[in-house]
């Protein structure tokens, strides 16, 4: 099926998120998040988020309770709740002395993470008593900036990768906010700021985005080595059963995504979705997403005489070849869920520096 | 205290948390440390194939062994020795041989190795001559100089460009990205 293609703008978005009925988009332009609203076939804009004095940096949609939380170079998050008057935001006490990087919410949504360039991670939840968004922080032992954070099922274990090149699993265990956890493969007693697991891959690249797989049973991580390493624990405290890299002849991944236990798809500097296949034996790139028919290019129209002279007279060529053959023109930054079943992710969306927001079925 | 400019103080050197204050080598994967006895002994070997004509083999063996934990002139040596490699393989055995390579076990890295050698090997071969003859000059615009006299490298960095091209078509723009993410140099 043809990929849903939304132009919204010609500026970056650095991360976009979906209400859960899908009807209505968030994305992080500038200072500001814009919500767009489905009309037909088409997202317009409706309402803008304006509060953060720099770049916002993460925006996401909590799917029941229909919260946004965004956060920003400035240093802060806001938590934004629907009122008669519109929108009201609430700032959230981050207590960071650098930019904000990522933000997501724990599926429980009582608790969301924040990424930092402050070398830690804030965990924020809601203070009933001082009605108020408070944070404990995740410290111990990361050495740089943050550049992305995903939840377990669970809503207590947070994985976490960073640019000095590992990719961490944490306990973010807040008492009297999360029921305490089910043990799993990652541990059995998982106080606050508990490492579960600490991963690098061999040439210590940057990680650019991790991912939990849907049981949450294994660890997949992006790095800037143009790999992606998917990590088997066996129990805790104790080597991994399996460390698979898959180092790619492409460019970077920005984004991860697990479709199922079995499959990744991944997307980044290539500005096209690919999907990669495999077990604990082992994990092997299995082609482009996009394979099946591009729709963003038209087929070469028949140029009439007059207009490929004219080209060359203007360009010094007869076909335009400015175009991508993607169809996203420049690097996907965030790929996210937007549909499921039985466990399998059916459709996803992407968005990238282009301004695009496209919605792709697997 | 008013004449301080507080903008330009170094706030990292006061913090004790700050990257500035700790080791980063501890981030990096360890490697084993190598004796530069070891380098010399492993390139004996890797010549010996090289004169009995083993190409393939004497490139695979330098691939496979790089020595990151050695210091400057253990990695020198090794460096010449790839680069001795490289340019006794003709032109029209560079594909066949780096195919075979890659479809290998561990062919994505040897190659990401052998891309690192390419690009060390092009700073290196700019760099080297005008060491030897130029004096100092006190406009400090020896570079500008250094481009002219740096013809003595001219035929090695040919051949370093056509594999440069080969490892490309083979492991494509995956493999650059590597070698600049790569904290294991060569």
């Amino acid at each position: 099926m043809a990929p849903e293609v939304h132009h919204l703008f010609n500026h970056p978005i650095a991360d976009h998120s979906f209400s859960a009925d899908r009807q209505t988009l968030a994305v992080a332009r500038e200072n500001n998040v814009e919500l767009y609203g489905k009309t037909g076939g088409k997202f317009q804009l409706k309402d803008e988020l304006t509060g953060h004095d720099k770049l916002v940096t993460g925006v996401d949609i909590a799917p029941r309770s229909g919260k946004i939380v965004t956060c920003s170079q400035d240093r802060n998050a806001y938590v934004w709740e629907p009122s008669p008057e519109g929108w009201k935001p609430t700032l959230v006490l981050l207590r960071i002395n650098r930019a904000a990087t990522c933000v997501r919410w724990a599926p429980s949504e009582t608790k969301f993470a924040v990424g930092s360039g402050a070398r830690l991670i804030p965990v924020c939840y809601f203070e009933e008593e001082d009605n108020w968004w408070v944070s404990k922080h995740l410290k111990k032992p990361i050495r740089s900036t943050i550049t992305t954070v995903s939840w377990h099922p669970n809503s207590v274990l947070l994985a976490a990768g960073s640019t000095d090149g590992h990719a961490r699993v944490f306990s973010s265990f807040v008492k009297g906010v999360d029921a305490r956890p089910e043990p799993s493969v990652w541990g059995e007693r998982l106080p606050f700021n508990t490492v579960c697991g600490e991963f690098l891959n061999n040439t210590a690249g940057w990680v650019h985005s991790v991912a939990f797989s849907p049981s949450g049973n294994a660890l997949a991580f992006a790095a800037h080595d143009s790999s992606v390493t998917v990590v088997y624990p066996s129990a805790p405290e104790q080597a991994p059963r399996a460390v698979l890299s898959v180092s790619t002849q492409l460019l970077p991944f920005m984004s991860l995504l697990w479709s199922s236990e079995t499959e990744i798809i991944a997307a980044g500097y290539d500005c096209e979705a690919y999907r990669l296949q495999g077990n604990e034996q082992g994990w092997q790139l299995a082609g482009s997403l996009e394979s099946e028919g591009r729709p963003g290019i038209q087929d070469q129209r028949e140029e009439s005489a007059l207009n490929m002279f004219r080209q060359m007279d203007l360009k010094g060529k007869t076909t335009d070849d400015t175009k991508l053959k993607t169809v996203h023109q420049n690097t996907i930054s965030t790929i996210r869920s937007f549909n499921e079943s039985g466990g399998t992710v059916r459709k996803l969306s992407s968005n990238g520096v282009d301004g695009r927001v496209v919605v792709w079925t697997i | 205290m008013a004449a301080v400019n507080w903008r330009t103080i170094n706030i990292d050197a006061l913090d004790p948390d700050s990257p500035a204050n700790f080791d980063l080598s501890t981030l990096t994967p360890a490697v084993a440390p190598v004796s530069t006895a070891d380098v010399q002994s492993l390139a004996t070997q890797i010549r010996q194939l090289l004169r009995g004509g083993d190409n393939e083999g004497a490139l695979r063996g330098a691939l496979e062994n790089p020595p990151y934990g050695a210091d400057e002139r253990g990695k020198d040596i090794h460096l010449a020795t790839v680069i001795e490699i490289l340019q006794s393989i003709r032109q029209s055995d560079m594909s066949p041989i780096l195919s075979r390579i890659y479809q290998s076990e561990g062919g994505t890295e040897a190659l990401d190795v052998l891309m690192k050698y390419v690009y060390k090997g092009m700073a290196q071969s700019n760099a080297a001559p005008p060491a030897k003859h130029i004096t100092p000059q006190a406009t400090g615009f020896s570079q500008i100089h250094s481009r002219g006299t740096g013809e003595g490298g001219g035929q090695a960095m040919s051949v370093l460009l056509s594999w440069h091209e080969k490892v490309v078509e083979i492991a494509g723009p995956g493999c650059i990205v590597r070698v600049m993410t790569d904290r294991r140099t060569v």
